[in-house]
């Protein structure tokens, strides 16, 4: 791969960073005296002062906003004023239990959506496909938070098997994954589809068929990795969507990870704690969003740098 | 399968023929259905003064956690009435019309902002371009409910920063479309006739540009607008969208999840409207996307 490449996506990456730590910036001084917004109200004038002191409060709005720079290159998020610990502690105690619920749910999104593309588009018209794409349908207009309730209505309320709330064994993950993994599993279904759809019609299909080679062969040799190109960018913009699901299902299920965390923090204006998890999950989308690029490159060797500008899922 | 051609399945089968176009004629049903039922959720949202039984804050408290009539319930009440002893059904009519409101003033909000970036990007190009296109990858790589969130607890609930911020949702679909648009409009004949002629390019965009792009715009609306009802219905059910005494149909449901064991018709209807709502425009929109632009049939919404 043409580090060219690479180091074009990194400064894009390094880019967006830098503008969500400027935003957080931006909103934090425009919404009034940080001082009293980020300290309770039950503050001490001598713990604002030192607060003032060490934000440089009382100094250009510039040299504010190099220190404030700093000090998240640092790790340095402020401290919760809840229980008086350094945000960037309690923002990662939460990250195992959202990533046990994160990778879980992906691994369902991934094995329930792209068979099931795959084989709406093989059998396009049949039953099979048109099961799939009224799942797909349905699938998108649900809220996840609708879903999770009526799991929870059935299954815990009526059917008492399974736990409504918290954490502990796989039976508290399965109904917060599930309804995770199956709405972003509607998306990515209805993308392998219509990819696979593409690629079947092109002309290197048709010539691969004149040439002999057999159907499985075709499919899997050249269809397949061909269709695999757009999924797999759609499959890295579904991970935001994943995140942001997380927020609303965890609390949904009592679930105590970063998406709880997070509005819990909302609600009582930890704003400490806000800013660590919004800065935390830029970087992870960063991070995740370099990877999609760095696997499509790699897909794809075709790809030019400025080429990937897909529309949004 | 292993020998079939493949263009031959696309091919009806003949011999049930009838099938067929039963099939066929099954989705003008389907859209006929979604385009009622979002005529009677614009009708509650205009009229719910008129199509409510009872106000939305009307309490009776001697008529608490009334089943739905059909369940064994009062007849007057028929979704029941919630803790307070307000009528469901009330309730849900007048959240149809707080969420319906958002929603459209913020897929507004996002349209013209959105579109009209796009047209300034293309206009321009050079560094306008560059910035413009930067802060459309931005908003594409973060999730919006994460900013959203971010925004209300610096800021504060407040219904106007709600609307500005559901606004702000979505914008950069209609950049990336109008952008597109102006950019193959100005290669083309008819935009460098009427340029050379000497009309100012703010004329041109207005009388000439836009008119053609309402199309695919409308269609990026039908995308858009499920995605707001959803952010607002996520915002309010985790209680920072639409505070109370204010109704919304995510906060109807957010207040029903307390009582799923004992009352689970308090939030069930909310949820059951937000879903055929979504569900009906995503249909219409699929609809709409084939009759509008044949070129997207088929292709990933």
């Amino acid at each position: 791969m043409n580090p060219g490449f690479i180091l074009s996506k990194l400064a894009r990456g390094g880019l967006t960073l830098l503008l969500t730590v400027s935003f957080v910036f931006i909103v934090l001084r425009a919404s009034g005296d940080p001082a009293q917004i980020m300290l309770s109200d039950e503050a001490s004038p001598a713990a604002i002062a030192t607060f003032r002191e060490r934000w440089g409060l009382d100094r250009s709005y510039l040299e504010q906003y190099l220190t404030y720079l700093t000090a998240v290159l640092q790790g340095d998020f402020g401290t919760s004023f809840r229980d008086g610990r350094p945000a960037l502690d309690v923002v990662m105690e939460r990250v195992p239990v959202t990533l046990l619920l994160g990778f879980t749910a992906l691994l369902i999104t991934l094995v329930l959506g792209i068979p099931s593309g795959i084989i709406a588009a093989l059998f396009r018209g049949s039953w099979v496909d048109r099961l799939t794409m009224s799942f797909t349908i349905l699938g998108h207009s649900i809220p996840n938070f609708f879903l999770g309730i009526i799991l929870i209505l059935v299954f815990s309320m009526t059917l008492r098997w399974l736990p409504s709330s918290g954490t502990g064994s796989f039976w508290h993950l399965l109904m917060p994954a599930l309804t995770l993994g199956t709405v972003a599993a509607a998306t990515i279904a209805r993308f392998t589809r219509s990819s696979m759809l593409d690629v079947l019609h092109q002309p290197f299909m048709r010539t691969a068929k004149a040439k002999g080679i057999a159907h499985d062969k075709r499919i899997l040799r050249h269809a397949l990795p061909n269709a695999a190109i757009p999924v797999v960018t759609v499959l890295g913009m579904r991970i935001g969507g994943l995140i942001g699901g997380a927020v609303t299902i965890e609390t949904v299920f009592a679930w105590p990870g970063l998406g709880m965390l997070l509005v819990n923090s909302v609600n009582q204006r930890d704003l400490a704690v806000v800013q660590a998890v919004v800065l935390l999950i830029a970087f992870t989308m960063v991070v995740v969003n370099l990877m999609v690029d760095l696997a499509y490159g790699w897909l794809d060797p075709r790809i030019e740098v400025h080429n990937r500008r897909v529309a949004k899922a | 399968m292993t020998s079939t051609d493949l263009s031959a399945m696309a091919l009806p089968a003949r011999r049930f023929g009838w099938l067929t176009r039963l099939w066929k004629s099954r989705p003008s049903l389907v859209i006929g259905l979604s385009l009622a039922w979002l005529a009677l959720v614009v009708a509650m949202a205009l009229f719910a003064e008129f199509l409510a039984p009872y106000g939305y804050a009307d309490q009776s408290l001697l008529k608490r956690l009334q089943p739905p009539a059909a369940l064994g319930g009062l007849p007057e009440y028929l979704l029941g009435t919630d803790n307070l002893g307000r009528d469901v059904l009330s309730r849900v009519i007048y959240a149809m019309r707080t969420s319906i409101l958002i929603a459209l003033m913020g897929t507004l909000i996002g349209a013209c902002v959105g579109t009209v970036l796009g047209i300034v990007a293309a206009h321009f190009r050079g560094w306008v371009d560059d910035f413009i296109m930067m802060l459309v990858d931005f908003q594409a790589a973060i999730p919006f409910l994460i900013v959203a969130l971010a925004v209300l607890a610096f800021f504060g609930n407040n219904f106007v920063l709600l609307v500005v911020l559901i606004g702000l949702f979505g914008w950069d679909g209609y950049a990336r479309i109008a952008r597109g648009l102006v950019l193959s409009t100005n290669g083309q004949g008819y935009a460098f006739a009427i340029r050379t002629l000497g009309v100012h390019p703010a004329k041109v965009y207005i009388r000439h540009v836009l008119p053609n792009m309402m199309g695919v715009i409308m269609v990026q609306v039908t995308l858009n607008f499920p995605e707001i009802i959803l952010l607002e219905t996520s915002l309010s059910f985790l209680g920072l969208g639409v505070q109370p005494p204010g109704t919304s149909l995510g906060l109807l449901l957010g207040e029903g999840r307390n009582y799923l064991a004992t009352a689970w018709w308090i939030g069930i209807p909310a949820g059951v409207v937000i879903f055929l709502t979504t569900l009906a425009i995503s249909l219409v929109g699929d609809w709409l996307r084939d009759r509008l632009d044949p070129n997207l049939k088929g292709k990933p919404a």
